[in-house]
């Protein structure tokens, strides 16, 4: 039973000269609960575009996606209800502090107030937040912002976690954390979608990856597999080759 | 709509906000400090400008020597002797230093003479504040004829001309009491007519013209920075994605959003009007404006400024709400500030025309957005009497207009193509090419459209009646001819052009037959009932003669008409064209965001204020009621038409058969009376089973409200 199930997802924009332009073409794979499943490729591939799909933020032109059990076009609130989605470039509330919002977000996601005060320390905790829980987020560094973003994202406990670049810009330390802190919850059984460019995060953690290029998926499989098929050692390497490949295919 | 999650979000805006210190600034800091500065600062320095120019030398012009040797300057010595004596019997009896103070200073030694043969330059280069020109005398009677040349729109020459014209004519009056003095006669006989200016003030009425346009724009500035902030702030620092991808629908967002916006410009509201308070009682502003406390306080009555803060709250929920739906166009911070602008702009035109003395709480100032609250808080303060129904219409056309705005906000900021867009997110929300296929048109489209025409619609039609004020036929003609224009060929033009398919939104699908029969038989009782209930709002709250007079009015059109046309006019145009954008562009708007009875009521309530007097709004509102849930039923345009043309087709066979009216017992004069006990039981026995035929055509998942596609 897979709790995450893509079906030839399809997503176009309108451009200014008439032609639309298509950002994901086709894109099928599936994961099971408890795996984290890296959704790789260069810049434009499509990534964000079909994370913000998964997550219903945006509507798919065509194809299905079921997040556990819901419909993306059918049934938005309750995949959003189903996931914890942390995109990119996700920025703070300057003045609340990270107490604030952890607190805001339980509420939004419909928690009595004691149970959203009660989550929002156990996370504070968890991701060590303590010692600046009660400053403004403006006064954050980047590391303890991105915990915060994190903290954010598993505030309602869902069983998928959609994750774009967590470690972006973070150093070592911060880093550590969150990679140990993403591998935990795998442990719990939560689902992970990993987006990121660090390759060798990706081939450490990962046990399913996809490789997106120009809008489809152009390898899908376990690391072991994707050696395989492209008779290279390291994930960097594979990656060069598949996406050489794909555009020597184009040529 | 949760009503916990929009309150969870108004919190913590309300919370976000007030810990900026630009929006603190903006808020407190301004009007606490910023009003007592610029008041009394500027009061003061034109107070001490207007005395120091008081106390200038005035040159004064003139043509000839001789004008100034033989005749301007003997009236002004004797001026100076006159005020002289009357300070010398001032002190004589011992009166107060005030009354001794009044009396002007010698004149005679603050005017210099200055000969010019160009009067005109010598004003307008201002060497001269003004000049005297010796008329030719008239013939050999002995008086002396001046004119006095001043510059109309520069200060010292006023005041010069004024100083001069008071001496001058304490002379004549002196000179004319001794000549009567020694004829032996009495001053009666020259001037029969004492005359006295006395001057009131109405209470507030200095108030009025000046404040509440100052505080229409702080109320304005008050919502734009936490506007911009809560929209396209939140998507420049990157947190909108985070708070979208929360089960929360993009309507519980807006609205609590839009409910901190309201909080923060009522808060700047009233902190603007306490510190106009306190510069008016504490700061000694009113004193000054109005010479004495007493005056002050005639002039600025305190029980105004709560009044006034009252009349804001439903104009500062109007701006937050427009501001609200401009910024969630915009992106960044920038691009919203350069959205504001415009509508800053557009809040101060109708403003602005309010604001003018002669400007009236009337005609289409009524629903005009911004002007007619501008107008209410100023007839409220000058202690004006407001009808009833004016000040409803005010308040409820404000917050028809709050109530789109924010519809149309949660529509454009929940829009993909504005969350996600690199193009200019404007030409996303109204390129069609960017649009998909609907089965009907959104909340927020089928409303926007409904508050735009509110005003329009207003207008044409005082501008109808004020072009033939005493032909109603006239009036009925072109009313029918424009009805179709507004509510039916544009509304058809938007659905078209939106890609919103005009058979299911103007539900033009034919019913089935027992719905057309329920029809005819609810058509042929509605008059009755809507008669009855008339009579029942006239025992209660009693009919206005405006009222009144139009219903006659129009009887007598209706008579005057040929048959066919009056049936066209009164009947088949309106129910066609009515029902075409209440029941079917409006009401399927609705429908796709609300379920069936909130989607109905709105919709006769709509329709109720589209009538304009708020005494025929209980009847055609209940009608509208009716029209929808027949619409809603039948899933058909149809059957509301037929019932809608009976209606109108039964008043109109009444006014144009005086017998029927008789035997109906329907005075033409009195208020009105109750139909007999029979027609009524036969009209609630039609309606039951008409009522009946048209519910058992619908099906039971019409209850549900429909998805826009």
């Amino acid at each position: 039973m897979f709790i995450i199930d893509v079906q030839n997802l399809r997503k176009t924009f309108p451009s200014p000269d008439g032609c639309d332009k298509v950002a994901v073409d086709g894109l099928s794979f599936c994961v099971e609960q408890g795996r984290i499943f890296g959704l790789l490729g260069p810049n434009g591939a499509g990534k964000t575009t079909t994370l913000r799909m998964l997550s219903g933020l945006m509507a798919p032109t065509s194809g299905r996606a079921m997040l556990a059990g819901y419909d993306i076009a059918t049934q938005p609130n309750d995949v959003k209800r189903s996931i914890g989605f942390l995109t990119a470039n996700t920025g703070l509330y300057q003045r609340l502090t990270p107490r604030d919002i952890l607190v805001y977000f339980g509420r939004l996601h419909g928690m009595a107030d004691d149970r959203a005060f009660a989550r929002a320390e156990e996370l504070i905790t968890w991701l060590e937040i303590s010692e600046f829980a009660d400053l403004r987020c403006g006064a954050l560094s980047t590391g303890q912002r991105q915990r915060v973003n994190i903290a954010r994202a598993l505030v309602a406990d869902p069983p998928i976690l959609i994750l774009d670049e967590p470690t972006l810009g973070l150093d070592v330390l911060s880093n550590r954390l969150i990679l140990d802190f993403i591998c935990r919850e795998r442990t719990e059984g939560k689902t992970i979608i990993l987006c990121t460019h660090y390759l060798d995060e990706a081939e450490d953690m990962c046990d399913h990856i996809g490789l997106l290029h120009r809008g489809t998926l152009v390898a899908n499989g376990t690391i072991e597999e994707l050696r395989i098929q492209a008779g290279a050692e390291r994930l960097s390497n594979i990656f060069l080759t598949i996406v050489h490949e794909d555009k020597s295919v184009d040529i | 709509m949760n009503l916990r999650r929009a309150k969870t979000i108004f919190v913590k805006e309300l919370v976000d906000i007030l810990r900026d210190h630009r929006t603190l600034a903006a808020m407190i800091v301004a009007p606490i400090v910023l009003y007592p500065l610029l008041m009394l600062g500027g009061i003061q320095a034109a107070t001490s400008q207007a005395r120091e120019i008081k106390k200038d030398d005035i040159v004064v012009g003139f043509v000839k020597e001789s004008d100034w040797e033989d005749v301007v300057k003997p009236i002004l010595l004797e001026d100076h002797r006159i005020l002289r004596r009357q300070l010398a019997e001032a002190k004589a009896r011992s009166a107060s230093d005030d009354e001794i103070a009044e009396i002007p200073i010698a004149i005679g030694e603050k005017i210099r003479p200055l000969r010019t043969d160009v009067i005109r330059e010598s004003l307008l280069q201002r060497k001269i504040q003004c000049a005297i020109i010796l008329n030719e005398p008239p013939e050999s009677d002995g008086q002396t004829s001046l004119t006095i040349v001043v510059q109309q729109d520069e200060m010292r020459s006023q005041i010069a001309g004024q100083f001069l014209e008071e001496a001058f004519m304490r002379v004549r009056d002196e000179q004319r009491d001794r000549n009567l003095a020694r004829l032996h006669i009495p001053i009666a006989v020259v001037e029969p007519i004492v005359l006295t200016r006395e001057e009131i003030t109405t209470p507030g009425s200095v108030l009025g013209l000046i404040l509440p346009f100052i505080l229409v724009l702080m109320t304005v500035t008050g919502a734009i920075y936490p506007a911009i902030d809560l929209t396209a702030g939140e998507r420049e620092r990157g947190t909108l994605e985070s708070l979208m991808v929360c089960p929360v629908p993009v309507m519980d967002l807006i609205v609590g959003k839009f409910m901190a916006v309201t909080t923060i410009a009522i808060i700047a509201a009233a902190l603007n009007i306490a510190s106009v308070t306190a510069t008016v009682y504490f700061g000694g502003l009113g004193e000054t404006l109005m010479q004495s406390a007493e005056d002050a306080e005639q002039a600025f009555p305190l029980w105004a400024f709560p009044v006034v803060l009252f009349s804001l709250i439903p104009f500062a929920v109007l701006m937050s709400a427009i501001m609200i739906a401009v910024c969630s166009c915009a992106r960044t911070f920038k691009e919203a500030q350069n959205y504001v602008m415009p509508v800053i702009m557009l809040v101060l035109v109708p403003g602005g025309i309010a604001a003018l003395p002669a400007s009236r709480l009337e005609g289409v100032m009524i629903v005009l957005p911004v002007a007619n609250m501008v107008l209410l808080t100023r007839e409220l303060l000058s202690g004006v009497e407001v009808s009833i129904s004016t000040f409803l219409t005010v308040l409820l056309s404000t917050s028809l207009y709050a109530a789109v705005a924010v519809t149309v906000a949660a529509q454009v900021f929940g829009k993909e193509s504005v969350l996600f867009a690199d193009s200019i997110s404007l030409r996303a929300i109204v390129s069609r090419r960017l649009m998909k296929p609907q089965k009907y048109p959104s909340l927020s489209l089928a409303g926007l459209y409904a508050a735009v025409l509110f005003p329009v619609w207003f207008y044409l039609q005082n501008s109808l009646q004020l072009a033939s004020p005493d032909n109603m036929e006239s009036v009925l003609l072109w009313t029918t001819a424009l009805m179709p224009v507004f509510f039916v060929l544009a509304p058809v033009g938007v659905a078209l052009y939106a890609k919103i398919n005009t058979i299911a939104t103007f539900r033009l699908r034919l019913p089935r037959w027992p719905a057309i029969l329920g029809a005819i038989f609810v058509g042929s009782a509605t008059w009755v009932l809507a008669h009855e209930l008339f009579v029942f709002q006239d025992r209660l709250f009693g009919t206005p003669d405006i009222l009144k007079d139009s219903g006659q009015a129009m009887t007598d059109a209706l008579q005057a008409m040929p048959f066919a046309v009056a049936v066209l006019v009164i009947a088949i145009g309106p129910a066609l064209c009515e029902e075409l954008f209440f029941r079917g562009f409006l009401l399927s708007g609705l429908r796709t965001s609300m379920r069936k009875w909130p989607a109905i009521l709105c919709g006769a309530a709509a329709f109720g204020a589209f009538h304009f007097l708020i005494f025929r709004f209980p009847v055609t509102a209940t009608l509208g009621v009716l029209l929808g849930w027949i619409c809603w039923q039948s899933r058909s345009i149809w059957p509301a038409v037929i019932v809608h043309a009976m209606h109108n087709g039964s008043a109109l066979a009444l006014a144009r058969a005086p017998a029927l009216q008789e035997r109906l017992g329907l005075s033409e004069s009195g208020p009105p009376t109750h139909l007999p006990p029979l027609y009524i039981a036969i009209a609630v026995a039609l309606l039951a089973i008409g009522g009946f035929l048209i519910s058992i055509t619908g099906d039971r998942s019409a209850d549900q409200k429909y998805p826009a596609h």
